[in-house]
């Protein structure tokens, strides 16, 4: 039985695709002196057509939150013409001959964000004040506004940018070097971290990013580096941080190190401290400034992995520190794996990690190679359709396929009372809020408990009941799409089965359905 | 208790003449620690003061200088260890047991979690759900259809089977509760539950008990007591929802639950016994474990307590495990119906305490 799209849709009750971005508040009438923001009108499918999900399909679910569909869309508000986006798969396929070269292409464009023209994604975020501050100037902020602002930033980010892998590489190393923003002045310190460590470096070369995150003030908050000082002969260290750079940041828990080796990376960072914010006559500048004092630090011999540091380097420890753990052949091993297992399977093969920890190694933690050596894996080429998308993930890949009209719903500082926010806290996924350093799980089974929202959140979504979110009823276009069975191709990368057609065609409620369904839980 | 509670802050050595020598800044105050009858050796935190009413009832064990056989002081490994009771054991042991028991199978809400994520404990039970709180539970009226069309979904796919079981029990679990009476709880005997999440969670524990939704297991994390700074603020006001749950919880079910109820309190280690540069302490070995309800035989502290001589401290100065945590939990589980325990915990000698 064949269903037209229309009578799928209208079946549902609901209807769906098609979108415009906007800001619907005062702030943003300001920004933008019409109303609705730029806009995106219509939309059309160009739909993979295989059995199994394809390789265009693959890498948009991997290296993405997600494929979405065409769009007219008015990229500047004083520009009176629209624009045609393709959809990212009919895009992606027009790169190259063969499919094989539209993917080399795609990859090689992705690893070069900078030149990405992502003016529609950054016209958005101009609604966000905190994200340029100084970061002596975070401070004038109200906690809960830098927080909700940054983690509305980063969702409309990976809804909105068109520099994909970075967003996915950024949420990657988010949870590679996590902090909990709610410790101590981290709630105003993430936001720079955010900035200067994870986002500046994410595609980047991993030893610049250790020593980034290592000299962030938010990190010496969050694991107490800042409190590590050796004042007085019998001060013992604090080791919060050197066990965390070894066991997670580094290494790994296996990697070959002793309580020692710890106690000796304690001993080597002593001494950095970060600016407070009552400490009297200082220009707001100084706040979160992190520096050396001398007299705090241990400038003993030490012993780290067997190597020796010698005595009286004084803040250069820090350097030799980083130096000797990154280049550790552990260090090569462990975040390979974790990249495997965020790219490839939750058990990622041993001969893909291999690969990947030697590209790593080899190139001197070039990110971009790394990567690149990972994608053309034979093991990554094969694993599709294995990974269970987290619950941020899931919500940003359902807004990205229906394409969803998203409003900056700014009128309550709190996370929990927005109508994103709220799933991801109930969801346990909200960004920049798992308390423990290892980040949240990649893996699928911290996250099965969570499907009672993912439906609650389909069937909204779809009904148009998210305060601030929106499907576009009166921008359906007829003419330009196909019928239910180029839909469900969409939202699956593949072609529906008979059986699935004839679920989704007669359920009265075809789109919440598609978003609950097991098959769109997986990537 | 995630972060590695400090067993010699909520228990403290009374006693030993060492704490008070070892901890000179740390140590609770000696005019308000909480002394127990016919107990010399160890006092109570004074914010634990609501535990004496159980523990006078016999309905409290205290067992100290417990914890695991893992030394790395990772939070991640020791809590993977105690979790999964094991190491390289597939599943949790909460979860092994409930598959353990003979001719027992567990229903929709035969395991309840109460926070954002499923707890390693549970894994591999037969069904387990995550909630923050019982009223999440609903999808909305006339959602019958829906709920229909998803249980075929999840019914037959067969890709993920973690995900087809997830989907299935989440079904059930939407049914049964639908089912209960949400708004109008109201607890029993007086107690009191505060607004903390530990407490609320543990209210609707009382709640799913009380209602014989076929509840077997729950959990509730208390989550931050990893005091490396500024230990005695931090861990003074967890005490303090710790103590109040709890008594709360003994109360709300009065005697004829607690009965048939075991309350089980752990945390992944203890703490060093001297203070570091920041008021805090570092990760240590050996802590505490409390049990209440369930017929253990309470009202004691048992400990094979070998003093804080330097040579009786382990590493750089921490409490050492004399007492495995598998051997406090298996009189509880053998209690409540597993007979061999050689499936829950793997590749372990057990020699279980006299609880």
């Amino acid at each position: 039985m064949k269903f037209s799209r229309r009578q799928f849709l209208q079946l549902g009750g609901s209807t769906a695709l098609a979108t415009s971005v906007g800001c619907d508040s005062t702030i943003s009438e300001q920004l933008w002196p019409y109303t609705g923001g730029p806009h995106q009108v219509g939309s059309s499918f160009f739909s993979p057509s295989s059995e199994s999900i394809d390789l265009i399909s693959h890498h948009l679910n991997r290296l993405t939150f997600g494929p979405r569909p065409s769009a007219e869309i008015q990229k500047q508000f004083f520009q009176k013409t629209n624009e045609r986006r393709l959809s990212d798969y009919e895009r992606v396929s027009s790169l190259g001959e063969t499919t094989e070269e539209a993917i080399e292409a795609y990859i090689k464009e992705q690893l070069q964000p900078d030149k990405i023209d992502d003016s529609f994604c950054d016209f958005y975020l101009q609604c966000f004040e905190t994200l340029v501050l100084p970061r002596g100037e975070l401070f004038e902020y109200q906690e809960k506004l830098l927080l909700t602002e940054l983690t509305c930033a980063t969702l409309m980010r990976s809804v909105l940018s068109e520099r994909q892998l970075q967003e996915v590489m950024i949420q990657f190393w988010t949870d590679h070097f996590n902090i909990d923003q709610s410790k101590g002045d981290c709630r105003w310190l993430k936001a720079w971290d955010d900035r200067e460590v994870i986002r500046k470096h994410a595609l980047g070369k991993f030893p610049e990013l250790l020593r980034a995150s290592a000299l962030s003030p938010a990190m010496l908050w969050y694991l107490d580096g800042r409190k590590n000082v050796k004042e007085n002969q019998e001060d013992r260290p604090n080791e919060n941080y050197a066990r965390e750079l070894l066991e997670l940041h580094t290494l790994g828990v296996h990697g070959g190190y002793t309580q020692d080796d710890v106690e000796q990376v304690a001993r080597c960072l002593t001494g950095w401290r970060v600016q407070g914010r009552k400490s009297g006559n200082f220009y707001a500048s100084d706040i979160g400034k992190v520096g050396f004092r001398k007299d705090l630090h241990d400038d003993g011999e030490k012993k780290i992995l067997g190597r020796v540091v010698p005595a009286g380097l004084g803040k250069g420890d820090l350097d030799r520190v980083l130096d000797i753990v990154s280049q550790h052949p552990s260090t090569a091993k462990h975040i390979a794996t974790k990249l495997c297992m965020r790219f490839i399977a939750d058990e990622p093969p041993q001969d893909a990690v291999s690969t990947v920890a030697a590209s790593f190694q080899r190139s001197g933690g070039d990110i971009c190679r790394t990567l690149q050596t990972l994608f053309q894996t034979g093991q990554f080429q094969d694993n599709k359709g294995n990974k269970f998308k987290r619950p941020f993930n899931f919500l940003v890949s359902s807004l990205r396929a229906t394409g969803a009209t998203i409003n900056r719903t700014n009128d309550s500082w709190h996370l929990d009372r927005h109508p994103l926010g709220k799933y991801l806290l109930r969801m346990g996924d909200a960004p920049f809020q798992y308390p423990t350093p290892d980040g949240y799980p990649q893996e699928i089974s911290p996250w099965l408990g969570t499907l009672l929202w993912r439906w609650d959140f389909a069937l909204k979504l779809s009904q148009n009941e998210i305060k601030g979110i929106k499907i576009d009823k009166q921008q359906q276009q007829e003419e330009n799409v196909g019928g239910a069975d180029q839909l469900i191709a969409h939202f699956l990368g593949r072609r529906a089965t008979d059986a699935e057609q004839k679920t989704y065609g007669e359920s009265g409620n075809g789109l919440a359905l598609l978003l609950a369904s097991p098959a769109f839980q997986m990537c | 208790m995630r972060g590695g509670a400090d067993g010699l802050t909520l228990v403290p050595p009374i006693g030993d003449s060492d704490y008070w020598r070892k901890r000179p800044v740390l140590a609770v105050n000696e005019n308000t620690v909480v002394r127990l009858e016919g107990e010399k050796r160890f006092g109570l935190h004074p914010l634990l003061a609501g535990l004496t009413e159980p523990y006078s009832n016999g309905d409290l064990a205290v067992i100290h200088c417990v914890g695991s056989e893992d030394s790395t002081r990772s939070h991640f490994e020791a809590q993977d260890l105690m979790e999964h009771g094991g190491v390289n054991t597939p599943g949790g042991w909460l979860g092994r047991f409930l598959r353990a028991r003979p001719g027992i199978r567990g229903g929709p809400l035969s395991a309840v979690a109460f926070g954002k994520s499923i707890p390693e404990c549970l894994r591999g039970a037969p069904s387990v759900t995550a909630l923050q709180s019982l009223d999440d539970f609903s999808l909305g009226s006339n959602i019958g259809q829906f709920i229909e069309q998803l249980d075929s979904l999840y019914g037959c796919w067969g890709k993920d089977v973690a995900l087809h079981s997830a989907g299935m029990d989440t079904i059930k679990a939407i049914r049964c509760i639908e089912k209960l009476d949400r708004k109008s709880y109201q607890p029993e005997h007086g107690a009191e539950y505060s607004d903390h999440p530990f407490s609320r969670g543990l209210s609707q524990v009382a709640q799913l008990i009380k209602a014989k939704v076929g509840l077997d297991v729950a959990s509730v994390d208390l989550n931050g007591w990893d005091s490396h700074w500024a230990q005695d603020i931090l861990m003074d006001q967890l005490i303090s929802e710790l103590s109040q749950g709890l008594q709360a919880f003994y109360r709300d079910l009065g005697q004829k639950w607690m009965e048939t109820v075991s309350v089980v309190v752990m945390t992944e280690f203890g703490r060093r016994l001297y203070m570091n540069s920041s008021l805090g302490t570092d990760h240590g070995r050996g802590s505490v474990m409390f049990v209440m309800g369930g017929g253990v035989k309470g009202g004691r502290i048992l400990s094979d307590w070998k003093g804080l001589k330097d040579d009786v401290l382990e590493g750089r100065g921490d409490l050492p495990v004399t007492t495995n945590y598998r051997n406090v939990l298996v009189p509880i589980l053998e209690r409540h119906g597993a007979h061999d325990l050689s499936g829950v915990f793997l590749e372990y000698e057990l020699s279980p305490l006299l609880l």
